[in-house]
């Protein structure tokens, strides 16, 4: 079980970084650490399917002298690129809400929000 | 022009509409407007020459850059993807509506993005109906998302503010579960084709596959809204500006559905898991919904927030229909996301018009309304009718289906469920008529208010007509999609 962990250790550690991630989406009252909470689940994701390409070994995948197998697969990179310029867009749009928020209301504290309402 | 590149083109055109929609329009909102309708109606001409071609020939694909699958990417085109007929018609007659709403609602130098926004937002609908690619997949789900939580909050008034931080939220962490399966069915498969993944599935070890399973399905059931996992919903369509909350409870929450049905095609077809389970959740969840929808809906005063709630019920009959995994009760559900987003964005419009010429929203408030605007509370009470489900109207003929669908299925229990929620949604739309039409107004003034705009009127009622009209012309959509689902159920041998 151990060993099998340990072989595993970089899915292992992804889905503990998701679950710390969600924990703080769930829990913290403060709308910035909310949003850090969503980030660090945001870049558990991206580790996980990096590290599915990952070859023991492996070299970057560029074709022309001297190169040589084992490749590390390109394609989760690839798909990660998009998935942070995804998570990048999504940080501006949430950061400038909150700022609004705090323009409107002068807090960004989620139960003194609801208070308000 | 060949079909595969219209399907590139259905894409790409409200796409580049969006981007140049600051160019063309620049300041001035009717301009920016005009270009929006323009794009919507090459869009939607695109989307019937499609629709019309899938109707003959049956599912086709496009390759993007000539890379064949699985090594490109895949936009395929089946039955279930005509529903971007009825995304171009919403799209189309929801930026119609904006012309004069917009400029009346939200701040002048904000219009220009509105309809930017609004295209993207048209864009990501569409690219998700058409990719047959899973990572390609979760992209147009994200441009739909993003362009959907800045509509919420585009009046910039503090509760749309944070109603959309809220939607975000819940949005984004859903978005991330569905990205995790997505990596997961990679790693089982190696592939992200969609047909595919599904061929391969079937040698893979079945813990992953149903984490993944687990993973896109409660992703997806976020975005879908349904009950517990609605709590975003009632905020952001009730405060969204009308033609947004239209295009939210009409569209947005369908595209999770949709998502739903490919989940649904990928894991038939592979026959790696016994999806009976899953459909058991989905069954008994959409039960819950449809009851928890109408009994919060009841307590509504605010007109718009009744609608929302609606909303929740009307997800509910879909998911109970899917989940019954029965011919009728599929093809049922399949129509329903069809005729649902009719008649919500009937009511949504003309709960915008009305809410437009008054300035009220509550019920209490807009007492006597209907005799002052007797075209628009005329459609959103056939609207009322229609999504009671009444017959000769739309939404009969689907809540039939799906009650069809449970007998069938072996379950007559949860026809009970079905009707009884009927029930309850029928006494608050006619305490919305009966406060339109024959109560006392508050307001003495209410009754001098004028019907509203041509540009409101016109497309609340062509939406209201045809909730009418798709009522008797039922069999079309219904012989339309039964090829789809018999293909579907088929794989499952059920």
């Amino acid at each position: 079980m151990i060993a099998m962990l340990w072989q595993n250790i970089d899915y292992v550690g992804s889905v503990v970084l998701f679950c710390i991630g969600l924990y703080c989406v769930i829990t913290k009252n403060n709308l910035i650490k909310k949003f850090i909470g969503l980030n660090i689940m945001e870049t558990s994701v991206f580790a996980f399917i990096i590290a599915l390409g990952v070859v023991d070994g492996g070299e970057a995948p560029i074709m022309g002298a001297g190169a040589s197998a084992p490749f590390t697969n390109p394609i989760p990179q690839a798909l990660i690129l998009t998935g942070i310029v995804v998570a990048v867009s999504t940080t501006a749009l949430a950061l400038s809400l909150i700022i609004r928020i705090y323009e409107h209301c002068g807090t960004i504290e989620a139960d003194e929000l609801r208070e308000m309402e | 022009m060949t079909a595969s590149a219209l399907l590139v083109g259905l894409i790409i055109v409200p796409l580049a509409g969006a981007v140049l929609t600051p160019v063309v329009g620049g300041r001035d909102g009717a301009r920016a407007c005009g270009w929006a309708t323009l794009v919507m109606v090459v869009t939607s001409g695109i989307a019937a020459a499609l629709v019309v071609h899938v109707a003959q020939v049956g599912p086709f694909s496009a390759y993007l850059g000539g890379w064949e699958p699985p090594y490109g990417i895949e936009l395929r085109f089946d039955e279930f993807s005509a529903s971007v007929a009825i995304i171009c018609l919403l799209g189309l007659l929801a930026v119609v509506f904006s012309l004069r709403y917009a400029a009346h609602e939200l701040p002048p130098v904000r219009i220009g993005t509105y309809y930017t926004l609004l295209l993207l937002n048209l864009t990501g609908m569409l690219g998700f109906v058409v990719t047959g690619d899973v990572f390609n997949l979760f992209v147009f789900m994200e441009i739909l998302s993003l362009s959907g939580y800045a509509l919420v909050a585009i009046s910039g008034e503090r509760t749309a503010e944070m109603a959309a931080f809220k939607y975000l939220v819940m949005g984004a962490v859903s978005s991330l579960l569905v990205l995790f399966a997505i990596g997961l069915l990679y790693a089982l498969t190696g592939s992200l084709n969609m047909a595919d993944i599904s061929a391969r599935l079937s040698g893979a070890a079945e813990a992953p596959a149903m984490l993944a399973l687990a993973l896109l399905t409660t992703g997806l059931m976020v975005k879908a809204a349904l009950f517990p996992l609605h709590v975003w919903l009632p905020d952001a369509h009730a405060i969204a500006p009308s033609p947004v909350s239209a295009l939210l409870s009409g569209l947005v929450v369908k595209t999770g559905l949709l998502g739903l049905i490919r989940v649904y095609q990928i894991y038939y077809g592979a026959k790696v898991l016994d999806l009976s389970a899953l459909n058991t959740v989905l069954v008994w969840l959409g039960a819950i919904s449809i009851v928890m929808g109408a009994f919060f809906a009841i307590f509504q005063e605010d007109i718009k927030m009744m609608l929302a709630y609606s909303t929740i019920s009307n997800i509910g009959y879909i998911v109970m229909g899917l989940g019954l995994a029965s011919q009728y009760g599929m093809i049922g559900a399949t129509v329903h996301i069809f005729n649902h987003a009719l008649i919500k964005a009937t009511l949504f419009l003309g709960a915008g018009a009305i809410i437009y010429r008054t300035g009220y929203r509550n019920l209490t408030d807009l007492r006597g309304v209907g005799r002052s605007m007797p075209f628009t509370t005329a459609a959103i009470s056939v609207g009322a009718i229609s999504i009671v489900g009444m017959p000769p109207t739309a939404g009969f003929l689907c809540k039939w289906y799906i009650a069809l669908g449970a007998v069938q299925a072996g379950h007559p229990v949860f026809g009970v469920a079905l009707v009884f929620g009927a029930l309850f949604i029928f006494v608050y739309y006619i305490r919305m008529v009966n406060s339109f039409y024959f109560q006392q107004p508050v307001h003495p003034e209410i009754l001098e208010v004028k019907e509203a705009p041509l540009s409101m009127l016109v497309p609340i009622l062509i939406l209201a007509a045809l909730c009418l009209v798709m009522g008797l012309l039922g069999r079309i959509p219904l012989s339309f999609i039964e090829p789809a689902v018999t293909r579907l159920l088929g794989t499952v041998g059920g």
